[in-house]
């Protein structure tokens, strides 16, 4: 950032950067200085401009809406919590149909602690209006419901070693919910 | 107008802003500005965030390159958002159509062909 800034925008910046990947903030710094010359070309003083460019552009806390908004993870968890009822219902009647609930009754614990927390974390992450919230909530839950999900398939499959058409959707649907967390982890680590 | 009543078509006015060739965000907003004769009162900084969540759509693509010293992200459309605008432009011709049509008690033009 060159020194010749006013100190108003280098603050503005600097809240952004404290919560934006740097790539986003470059961008908003050349459209802030641009906006910023715009003003000093109509003859305002370099402070009064700085003030009318921020005032352009917006507080600092809807721009961090904004951005949050459309970060990956966030879309990620609002998915996870709309189809989780379903890959739950596929689970629930597989488990009740084969009578095979994975693992001791301190296990089965975990997991629905497990659960609990992944909602949670999810839905931290689809309501946030802080960028770097909705990352590392959404990237903490999915990578809980990936375990979740690992942890049902092998309980199931190679504990209790059942095997029938309603265990196989489940299976198969929690393993595509893996490669979805999975995918979902790359390209939210690519935008932050 | 201010940014809540464009809610909805904000999209599709930025993909308009830059169907003349790439832009940067700044001259989408310049752009905007002028096509709409100022009317169009936005908080610049929430075109940045817009601008991301099309890019990711596939809608535009954005590239960097260095200006005065400074980074720069420009923005073109992409084949896809092309045919988008397109879409949203015969849709927008159509509600307004219906629209106007209601709001001044005439009679409703036949829907353009998509």
């Amino acid at each position: 950032m060159p020194e010749s800034e006013p100190g108003l925008i280098r603050g503005y910046l600097e809240v952004l950067a404290g919560q934006l990947p740097g790539p986003i903030v470059e961008e908003l710094a050349d459209g802030l200085t641009q906006t910023h010359r715009s003003y000093l070309a109509r003859g305002l003083s370099p402070d009064a401009a700085a003030e009318a460019a921020v005032t352009e552009f917006g507080s600092a806390e809807e721009i961090l809406a904004g951005f949050a908004r459309v970060h990956p993870a966030r879309r990620a968890a609002r998915r996870l919590l709309g189809l989780g009822p379903v890959v739950g219902g596929c689970w629930v009647a597989a488990l009740a149909t084969s009578r095979a609930w994975p693992g001791p009754a301190p296990a089965r614990v975990v997991l629905g602690l497990l659960l609990v927390s992944c909602i949670g974390l999810l839905a931290v992450a689809a309501l946030g209006r802080r960028y770097r919230v909705a990352f590392y909530s959404g990237i903490a839950g999915c990578v809980g419901f990936a375990a979740l999900d690992a942890s049902l398939i092998v309980g199931v499959l190679v504990v209790a070693g059942v095997a029938s058409w309603v265990t196989a959707v489940a299976v198969a649907v929690s393993s595509a919910r893996i490669a979805f967390c999975a995918r979902v982890a790359v390209v939210s680590q690519q935008n932050t | 107008m201010r940014a809540e009543e464009l809610k909805g078509h904000l999209d599709a006015v930025l993909l308009a802003a830059l169907e003349g060739g790439p832009r940067h965000g700044y001259a989408v907003i310049e752009a905007l500005r002028q096509s709409t004769g100022g009317r169009l009162d936005l908080p610049t900084g929430t075109i940045y965030p817009a601008l991301r969540r099309l890019e990711q759509a596939g809608l535009i693509a954005g590239t960097w390159s260095v200006v005065g010293g400074r980074r720069r992200r420009e923005y073109r459309l992409t084949p896809a958002g092309v045919q988008a605008l397109s879409g949203r432009r015969a849709a927008w011709r159509d509600f307004s159509a219906v629209v106007t049509a209601a709001l001044e008690d005439k009679v409703c033009p036949s829907p353009s062909p998509a």
